[in-house]
C-alpha cells in the first residue's frame, strides 16, 4: 500500500540518469503539470541528493506535454484550507519556496526546458536555476493578482531584476510573454527551436561538466536568435518604465490614463482594464513586494513572501484569494468580488500587515536551508 | 617589501606560502584541458582563496526590518521606491561587478560631463514626480518625506543632492522664508517644477562666515523703483555659488541695503542671472570655481554684478521692504535680530548636512564591516587558515565603536529633524544651538569615520568604485559649507555661556538645552570603576553630565577673569578658545547620548534592546574614553584604564552582531560597492575580459 503510494507520487516527477546528468520530467500533463505537494517534496528530495553525489554534474528540469509547468497545484490547495486549515496551505508554499530557495542557491547548474507554459509556481522551479531555454512554445506568466493572491516562489526577487520597469508590469498585470519576450528581458537565457531540443538534451547529457561556461556553450550550439513579434509589449518599455515606475498602484493606473490622453492606445486600455479587474490587495501588497525584493537577496524576498502567504492563506486581512480561486479555478464564472473592492479602500496598513510576522503560536518564519556546506557556484553567491 | 619584511621575522609565514604555492601550481597543472578549445579556462579557486558570503555564516539575532525601522525613523518604503527608482535606469551608470549591480557615478569622467550627468538625473527624477510638493506642499508629513528622498539621493551622489539642496532648500527656502505671499505665488510651483533654476549667492571671496560683512551693495533708484546692485571691488564677487556655472536661471543675492547713504544691513534680493536658453544676462559676469576635490557635479561659480537693475518687488520683504518713493521700513527694529532671522533657511542645509553626514557614515561602515568579514590576514599558527579581520580585537576596536557613534548619531539625527519639522518661534534658539552642534559633530565623525574604513578596506579603499575613500573627498566640503564647523561650535559654547549667565542673573533653574541637569547636586564618579557600573546608562550620562557642567562653569569663569582684566566679552570668548571646544564638545557628547538613550527607552525588552544597550553603553564609553576626563581630573588613572578595558569588552560582545547593525542601515547592496561583496569575483579574470 505504501509502496503503491509512493510510486505514485514517483510518477508525478520522472526521472532519467544519463551519465552525469539527471534528466527530471514533471509528469501531470493534464493538469498542466500543475505542482502538487507530493512533486514538490519529491523534487526537493532528488535536488538534495544530487547535491551530495559527485556523479551528477547537472541537473535537466522539463514537463510532460504542452506545459512545464503551470503554476502550484492551488485548486487542491484551496480544498484542504476550506477545510479552515490555513496551515495546511502554509505547509505546501514552505516546501515550494524551500525548493525556490535551493534553486537559486543550488551548487551545481540546472537547465529548465521551457517549451510550453510556466506560470507562477512553474516560474519559481526554473528562473532562479541557471539556464532557462525558451521556445517557440513557452509562454510565461505571472497570474496571481486575478487570483487575489501576489506573485510568489521568489518572483520579487527576479521580477524586481527585469530590465526597468518591466518586473512591475509582469507581477501586477499577468500579461503573457513568448519566448523571444521571455529571451530579450532576462527570464530565458536561451532561445532553441523545439525541433532542436532532443539533440540539446543529448549534448548536455555527454558534457560532464558542472562549469557553466561550458554547459552555455553547449547550448548556445543550439541557440537562435528569435525576433520579437510586431506587436510585442517589450516594445513599449518606455511606457511601462514611465508608469509602473509611479509609486502607487493608483499613480500607476493614472499614469497610463494620462498616456491614452495623447493618443489612443490597445494595449494601454486593455492594461488599465486588466488592472481594474485584479485584487485591489493583491495588487498593492504585489507592488509593494517587487519593490522591496529589488533591494534584498533572494532568501530574504522568499523569507518575506512566505510571511505574505501565510496572511494570505490565514485569510484574516483578506479573503480575497478564495474569492478568486472560486471565480477562476472552481465555478469558473470569472467574476470575482473582491473584498476591500477599490484600491483606495486598501490603507497602507492593511498593506503592511501581510508583512508582519504571523502573531499565532506554533508559526515561525520560513527557515532556509544551510547552503554554507557546499561550495556554492559564482552566480548563486551573488544572489544571497 | 612589507611582505618580505614579514617573512624574515616569521619564518612559519614563508614555509606556509611555499607550500600554498605549491598547491597552486600543482592544481593549475593538473587540471584538465577544456572540452572546447576556444574556451578559456575558469581559474579554479580551489587551492586558492574562497569568498564566503557573510550571510551564510553570521546570524542575526534580532530583527534587522525593525531596527532599520527605528534608524531611518520614517518613509521607509518611500526611501526603497527612490533606490528602485535610480538602480532601474541607465542615468544612474549600473555597473555589474561580480554578479551584483551598483550604482554610482562615473568620477572618471570630466566635470563638465559630470555636470551633465547629475542634471540628466535631476530630469528623470522631477519626470517621476520625485520633487512633488516639495515646495508647495506644507505640513510635518511633506517635509518628512522630503528629507527621506533628500537622504536616498543622497546615498547615489553627493553631487545630485547638493544641486537639489541649493535649488529647493536654499533658493526656494529662501523664497519660502524670507519672501511673502506674492513671491511666493510666483516663483515655488515654478522651482518646484524647474521651469527656473535657483541658486544662492551669499558668500563671497571676502567673506563667508561673517555674513554681515559681505561688500555686494545695493541702492534704490526712485525714478524708476528698481534696487541697483553692485559689486564694488574684487573680493565682494559672489563665490563657490552652486549652480551658477552653467544652469541657474535666477540667484537669491545676499547685499548691504544702503538706502540715502545709511547702510541697513544684509538683505535679500532676486535677480536673473541667464535667460531661458542659458545666455548670461546684462550687467552680470560669471566664472567657473574650477575642479574641486569633490563635488564635481556641481557647477560652483563665480558672480559679479555691475550695477543691476532689478524691480522694487524682488526684494524678499518678509522682515524689511522699501517703499516705492524709497523710504526703508522694518517690523524688526533691532538689526541683529533681523540678521538673525534672515540665517533662518541655512538651519535647514544643517539639519541636511548633519543627517546626510550619518548616512555616509553608514555607507563606509557597511563597506568596511562587510569586507572584514570575508577578508582573512595572517595566520596565527602555521598550516592554520588565516584570521578574519574582525576576529582581530583590533581590528573590532577600530570599526565596532564607529558603529556605535553612528547609530548614536543616528538617533540624534532624528530627533534634530523632528525639532525642525515641528519648530515654533520659541523653538528658534534650541533649533539653532542644536543643527549647529551636530552639524560641526557629525560631519567631522563622518571624514574620521571615513578615513578608518578606508583603511580598514587597504588597498581596495583606494579603488574610487569601491566608494569608501572616494567618499571622503566628497563629503570633505561639509566641515565648512552652511557654516564653518568651528565657528558653528564656538556659537555653541556662546549660547551656553548666556544662558548660565542670564540663570544666575534672575537666579532661576536651567530649562532647556538638555541643561536641566545643572539644577541637580553635582554627579559623583565612583572611585573604583566596575563593569557592571561601567555599563551603567546612569553612570554614563552623570559622567557626561559632570563634564559639561564643570566645564561650563570653567568657561564662564575664564571669560569674566578676562573681562575682569578690562578686555571685552569678545575678546575674552577668543582668548577662551581651548575651554570653549572643551565645552561645546561635552555639550555635543551629552546631547547625542541623551537621544540613543530615548530611543533605547522606547523598546520593549528583548534582543534589539539588549543590542541597542551594548552599542549605547560603548558610545558612552568612548566619549569618557576622551582626553578632557582626564585632563580636567573628572577620571582616576585607574578608572581611565577601566573604561578602556571595557571597550574592548564591549567590541568583542557586538562583534557577532556585527552584520546585522549594518545590514540594519537598510543601504541596498547596489549602493554599497564590490568589495563588500564577492571582491574575488569583481576583479576575475573574466571581468577583465569585458
Amino acid at each position: 500500500m505504501a509502496s503503491s503510494v509512493s510510486s505514485q507520487q514517483d510518477h508525478q516527477v520522472l526521472v532519467e540518469a544519463n551519465s552525469s546528468a539527471r534528466i527530471l520530467s514533471l509528469n501531470r500533463p493534464k493538469q498542466l503539470n500543475a505542482l502538487s505537494f507530493q512533486m514538490i517534496s519529491r523534487l526537493l528530495e532528488l535536488f538534495l541528493a544530487y547535491e551530495e553525489d559527485p556523479n551528477v554534474k547537472l541537473v535537466i528540469l522539463k514537463g510532460k506535454g504542452r506545459a512545464f509547468c503551470a503554476g502550484g497545484d492551488v485548486a487542491a490547495l484551496v480544498r484542504d484550507i476550506r477545510g479552515d486549515d490555513w496551515r495546511a496551505g502554509a505547509k505546501f508554499f514552505l516546501k515550494e519556496f524551500t525548493l525556490n530557495y535551493l534553486m537559486a542557491a543550488y551548487s551545481k547548474p540546472q537547465v529548465s526546458i521551457l517549451n510550453g507554459i510556466v506560470m507562477g509556481g512553474g516560474a519559481g522551479a526554473s528562473v532562479h536555476g541557471r539556464f532557462r531555454v525558451a521556445t517557440e512554445n513557452s509562454v510565461f506568466a505571472m497570474p496571481e493578482t486575478a487570483l487575489g493572491l501576489f506573485p510568489d516562489v521568489g518572483a520579487s526577487y527576479f521580477l524586481s531584476r527585469l530590465p526597468g520597469f518591466f518586473g512591475e508590469y509582469v507581477g501586477l498585470t499577468g500579461s503573457r510573454l513568448d519566448g523571444a519576450e521571455m529571451l530579450a528581458c532576462g527570464l530565458a537565457t536561451h532561445f532553441v527551436p523545439s525541433a532542436k531540443l532532443a539533440m540539446l538534451e543529448a549534448a548536455l547529457c555527454i558534457v560532464d561538466s558542472s562549469d557553466p561556461v561550458i554547459i552555455s556553450s553547449i547550448i548556445d550550439q543550439y541557440c537562435e536568435q528569435p525576433s520579437l513579434k510586431e506587436q510585442s509589449v517589450y516594445k513599449r518599455l518606455d511606457v511601462i518604465d514611465r508608469c509602473f515606475s509611479q509609486k502607487t498602484v493608483e499613480e500607476i493606473i493614472s499614469a497610463l490614463e494620462r498616456e491614452l490622453v495623447h493618443k489612443m492606445d490597445v494595449w494601454i486600455s486593455t492594461t488599465i482594464q486588466t488592472l481594474k479587474k485584479a485584487s485591489p490587495t493583491s495588487l498593492k501588497i504585489s507592488l509593494r513586494s517587487i519593490r522591496e525584493g529589488r533591494l534584498q537577496g533572494v532568501g530574504q524576498c522568499l523569507v518575506r513572501e512566505y510571511r505574505m502567504v501565510c496572511h494570505v492563506m490565514r485569510g484574516e486581512v483578506s479573503k480575497d484569494f478564495f474569492e478568486g480561486c472560486r471565480a477562476i479555478l472552481l465555478d469558473k464564472d470569472k467574476n470575482p468580488k473582491w473584498e476591500p473592492s477599490k484600491l483606495e479602500l486598501v490603507t497602507d496598513s492593511r498593506v503592511d500587515r501581510y508583512f508582519s510576522k504571523m502573531n499565532t503560536e506554533e508559526w515561525e518564519d520560513l527557515k532556509l536551508p544551510t547552503r554554507s556546506k557546499h561550495k556554492l557556484p559564482l552566480y548563486a553567491i551573488a544572489k544571497l | 617589501m612589507k611582505e618580505k619584511k614579514n617573512e624574515e621575522e616569521h619564518p612559519s609565514f614563508s614555509m606556509d606560502r611555499a607550500f600554498q604555492r605549491t598547491k597552486i601550481l600543482t592544481n593549475h597543472l593538473l587540471q584538465s584541458s577544456p572540452s572546447s578549445p576556444a574556451q578559456i579556462p575558469s581559474l579554479s579557486s580551489n587551492a586558492c582563496l574562497d569568498y564566503s558570503p557573510p550571510e551564510l555564516s553570521e546570524g542575526y539575532a534580532f530583527d534587522i526590518k525593525e531596527m532599520r525601522q527605528l534608524l531611518d525613523g520614517h518613509h521607509v518604503a518611500d526611501r526603497d521606491w527612490l533606490f528602485g527608482m535610480m538602480m532601474q535606469s541607465k542615468l544612474f551608470n549600473p555597473r555589474v561587478r561580480g554578479g551584483k549591480v551598483f550604482v554610482s557615478p562615473d568620477y572618471n569622467q570630466s566635470m563638465e560631463q559630470q555636470r551633465e550627468m547629475t542634471w540628466k538625473r535631476i530630469v528623470y527624477l522631477l519626470e517621476r514626480g520625485v520633487f512633488k510638493g516639495w515646495l508647495t506642499e506644507k505640513g510635518e508629513e511633506a517635509e518628512m518625506r522630503k528629507f527621506a528622498y533628500f537622504e536616498a539621493v543622497g546615498l547615489f551622489d553627493h553631487s545630485i543632492a547638493i544641486k537639489l539642496g541649493v535649488h529647493f532648500f536654499l533658493w526656494g527656502g529662501a523664497i519660502q522664508f524670507f519672501g511673502t505671499k506674492h513671491h511666493h505665488d510666483k516663483w515655488l510651483r515654478d522651482t518646484e517644477n524647474y521651469l527656473i533654476k535657483g541658486c544662492f549667492a551669499m558668500t563671497e571671496l571676502g567673506h563667508g562666515s561673517n555674513v554681515r560683512g559681505i561688500e555686494t551693495v545695493t541702492t534704490y533708484d526712485s525714478n524708476t523703483g528698481e534696487f541697483v546692485i553692485n559689486t564694488p571691488c574684487e573680493s565682494a564677487q559672489k563665490y563657490w555659488i552652486g549652480g551658477a556655472a552653467n544652469h541657474a536661471t535666477h540667484t537669491i543675492v545676499f547685499s548691504q541695503l544702503n538706502i540715502n547713504g545709511t547702510n541697513q544691513g544684509v538683505h535679500a534680493f532676486i535677480a536673473q542671472i541667464r535667460d531661458a536658453v542659458g545666455n548670461v544676462c546684462p550687467n552680470i559676469r560669471i566664472a567657473d570655481c574650477g575642479h574641486k576635490i569633490g563635488l564635481n557635479g556641481v557647477d560652483n561659480g563665480r558672480i559679479w554684478f555691475d550695477n543691476v537693475r532689478v524691480p522694487r518687488e524682488n526684494l524678499l520683504n518678509s522682515v524689511a521692504d522699501v517703499s516705492a518713493d524709497g523710504k526703508y521700513l522694518s517690523s524688526i527694529k533691532d538689526p541683529d535680530q533681523r540678521f538673525a532671522a534672515f540665517l533662518a533657511p541655512l538651519t535647514a542645509g544643517r539639519v541636511n548636512i548633519a543627517v546626510s553626514a550619518v548616512y555616509q557614515s553608514k555607507v563606509g561602515l557597511a563597506i568596511a564591516i562587510r569586507y572584514a568579514l570575508t577578508r582573512r590576514a595572517f595566520s596565527v599558527k602555521p598550516n592554520e587558515p588565516e584570521v578574519l579581520l574582525l576576529d582581530y580585537p583590533s581590528h573590532q576596536r577600530r570599526l565596532v565603536p564607529l558603529l556605535a557613534k553612528t547609530y548614536a548619531m543616528s538617533f540624534a539625527a532624528n530627533y534634530l529633524k523632528m525639532l525642525y519639522v515641528k519648530r515654533t518661534p520659541q523653538s528658534n534658539k534650541t533649533i539653532h544651538v542644536v543643527s549647529s552642534s551636530f552639524k560641526a559633530v557629525f560631519t567631522w565623525n563622518n571624514m574620521q569615520i571615513l578615513q578608518e574604513c578606508r583603511e580598514a578596506c587597504g588597498g581596495q579603499g583606494l579603488k574610487t568604485e569601491n566608494r569608501v575613500g572616494h567618499l571622503k573627498g566628497e563629503h570633505d566640503v561639509q566641515s565648512t559649507f552652511e557654516g564653518d564647523n568651528n565657528i558653528l561650535m564656538q556659537q555653541v559654547s556662546k549660547a551656553l555661556f548666556a544662558e548660565y549667565v542670564a540663570a544666575q542673573k534672575k537666579n532661576k533653574a536651567f530649562k532647556g538645552l538638555g541643561l536641566e541637569h545643572m539644577n541637580k547636586p553635582c554627579p559623583v564618579i565612583p572611585s573604583q570603576l566596575t563593569s557592571a557600573t561601567l555599563r551603567c546608562s546612569q553612570f554614563q550620562m552623570d559622567a557626561l553630565c559632570l563634564r559639561e557642567r564643570d566645564l561650563l562653569k570653567c568657561f564662564v569663569l575664564d571669560v569674566s577673569q578676562h573681562q575682569a582684566k578690562g578686555e571685552s566679552k569678545e575678546h575674552a570668548f577668543i582668548m577662551s578658545y581651548q575651554l570653549a571646544e572643551d565645552l561645546s564638545r561635552a555639550f555635543s557628547d551629552r546631547a547625542i547620548f541623551q537621544k540613543f538613550v530615548e530611543a533605547e527607552a522606547t523598546l520593549a525588552a528583548g534582543s534589539l534592546k539588549d543590542v541597542l544597550g551594548m552599542l549605547r553603553s560603548l558610545y558612552a564609553l568612548i566619549c569618557i574614553e576622551d582626553v578632557a576626563f582626564l585632563r580636567y581630573g573628572y577620571l582616576s588613572v585607574d578608572n581611565a584604564a577601566a573604561v578602556r578595558r571595557e571597550i574592548t569588552k564591549v567590541c568583542s560582545e557586538l562583534r557577532p552582531h556585527a552584520l546585522a547593525l549594518v545590514s540594519s542601515f537598510g543601504i541596498p547592496d547596489a549602493f554599497l560597492s564590490p568589495v563588500a561583496f564577492n571582491w574575488i569575483d569583481a576583479n576575475s579574470w573574466s571581468s577583465v575580459q569585458h
